[in-house]
């Protein structure tokens, strides 16, 4: 009788780890092809590289040539589609008009939102407030309250800004 | 330890069977070793003493017993291997689980902004009124302003807007000054199943009487909780 015994709870052993391991799959399972989770995650990465972008491209150090350049370049690092285009078209000429003022502007996003996130095309719409603090070469600085709408786009190397703009007095409802 | 019923017959010669698939393999050692002889006396030689005691009963309970811990190489792989694939499937599941959990565990979870499309509009859609509301008044209606507050604020917002109101109901008396707001934009950051957290742009329209209207930009944070069913601004922070 023993060995029935033992050979039907070796059955009984070996059936319930691959139950264990079939719910363990199921719940992983679950876990990777949920569209929600997959959704929230784009929601939040695009939020997160939205506001990091829009500060970069509210900042410049004008201190000399060399920083102007790496502004510039985080400028175009920030930004895809029509807005690198744009930003690349006038660059030589951004470049020589911040050397002559030689202004550094910091910017900080006080408060950013996701008004739209669409998971297929890979878009998002962000709302966002920034205090620029704008130091002239000469003079007090001052503290500019600014308030955008930012199309971003997923790209290879995380969520970038493809158009922005100032949403000022009547900004359309 | 005869047999007394057939059912408990059929068992030991179950048994009896199994046992002789092994001992053939024993007995084939036994043959190595020089000693000849059937399965039965092979077995014989395996158990000594303790076996030649049952005598004919030993076949049915003591032998298998016998086998059950004295099994061979033959005998213990299967169980072996059993074994690990138990331990195995337990971990592959294991691990599976965990790994689920951690895709699942995240802050994006929790926050149902956006994902839960119909709360996110209720939510926006009742600050927006909220807003329009409280921010809206005339020369002659700042009761009914004051009125709507008491019911679309609470907390600490109810006190930030006192101190905001105390002014401007003053304004609002003296210089016949209206002042109409509406939300341009509204968008959800946190949003769980009794509190959420806004981004509101308004456009203000100052209107004093005689004098050509003026429009002014404000940003609110606005964190809201819902109460029986409709949300309520507990918190206002200007942008």
């Amino acid at each position: 009788m023993t060995s029935r015994t033992r050979t039907l709870s070796g059955w009984a052993v070996l059936l319930v780890a691959a139950l264990v391991c079939a719910l363990g799959g199921w719940s992983y399972a679950q876990a990777r092809g949920d569209d929600d989770l997959a959704y929230a995650k784009s929601r939040d990465a695009a939020l997160a590289d939205g506001r990091v972008d829009l500060a970069r491209l509210n900042s410049l150090d004008g201190k000399d040539g060399a920083s102007i350049d790496a502004g510039l370049a985080a400028w175009l690092d920030a930004s895809t589609g029509p807005l690198h285009d744009q930003l690349k078209r006038t660059r030589e000429k951004d470049a020589a008009e911040l050397k002559k003022s030689g202004a550094t502007a910091r910017g900080k996003v006080t408060d950013a939102a996701l008004t739209e996130v669409d998971e297929r095309t890979g878009t998002a719409l962000m709302i966002a407030t920034v205090d620029v603090e704008v130091t002239p070469r000469t003079g007090k600085a001052g503290t500019e309250r600014k308030r955008f709408e930012a199309t971003l786009v997923r790209t290879g190397d995380g969520w970038k800004i493809k158009a922005l703009t100032a949403l000022g007095i009547g900004g359309g409802a | 330890m005869k047999p007394g019923s057939g059912t408990t017959t059929d068992v030991v010669t179950d048994e009896t069977d199994v046992a002789t698939d092994e001992t053939d393999v024993e007995g084939a050692e036994a043959g190595e070793a020089g000693v000849p002889g059937t399965a039965e006396r092979a077995r014989d030689d395996d158990t000594g003493a303790g076996a030649g005691a049952g005598a004919d009963a030993g076949a049915g309970a003591g032998a298998p017993g016998g086998e059950e811990t004295e099994a061979g190489p033959a005998r213990r792989w299967p169980r072996v291997l059993a074994g690990v694939l138990a331990v195995v499937l337990l971990a592959a599941g294991g691990a599976f689980y965990v790994a689920g959990r951690q895709l699942r565990d995240t802050p994006a979870t929790s926050n149902k902004a956006l994902t839960d499309s119909a709360a996110t509009t209720q939510v926006a859609g009742d600050v927006t009124n909220a807003l329009g509301k409280v921010f809206s008044y005339g020369p002659g209606d700042t009761a009914a302003t004051k009125a709507s507050a008491q019911q679309l604020l609470a907390g600490k917002a109810l006190q930030q807007y006192a101190a905001l109101f105390g002014q401007v109901e003053k304004q609002a008396a003296d210089q016949k000054l209206t002042l109409t707001t509406h939300v341009v934009r509204a968008g959800v950051t946190r949003l769980t199943h009794d509190s959420a957290h806004l981004l509101v742009f308004m456009d203000q329209v100052y209107e004093r009487k005689g004098k050509a209207a003026s429009t002014a930009a404000a940003q609110l944070s606005v964190t809201a909780r819902l109460r029986q069913g409709r949300w309520t601004i507990v918190e206002i922070d200007a942008r």
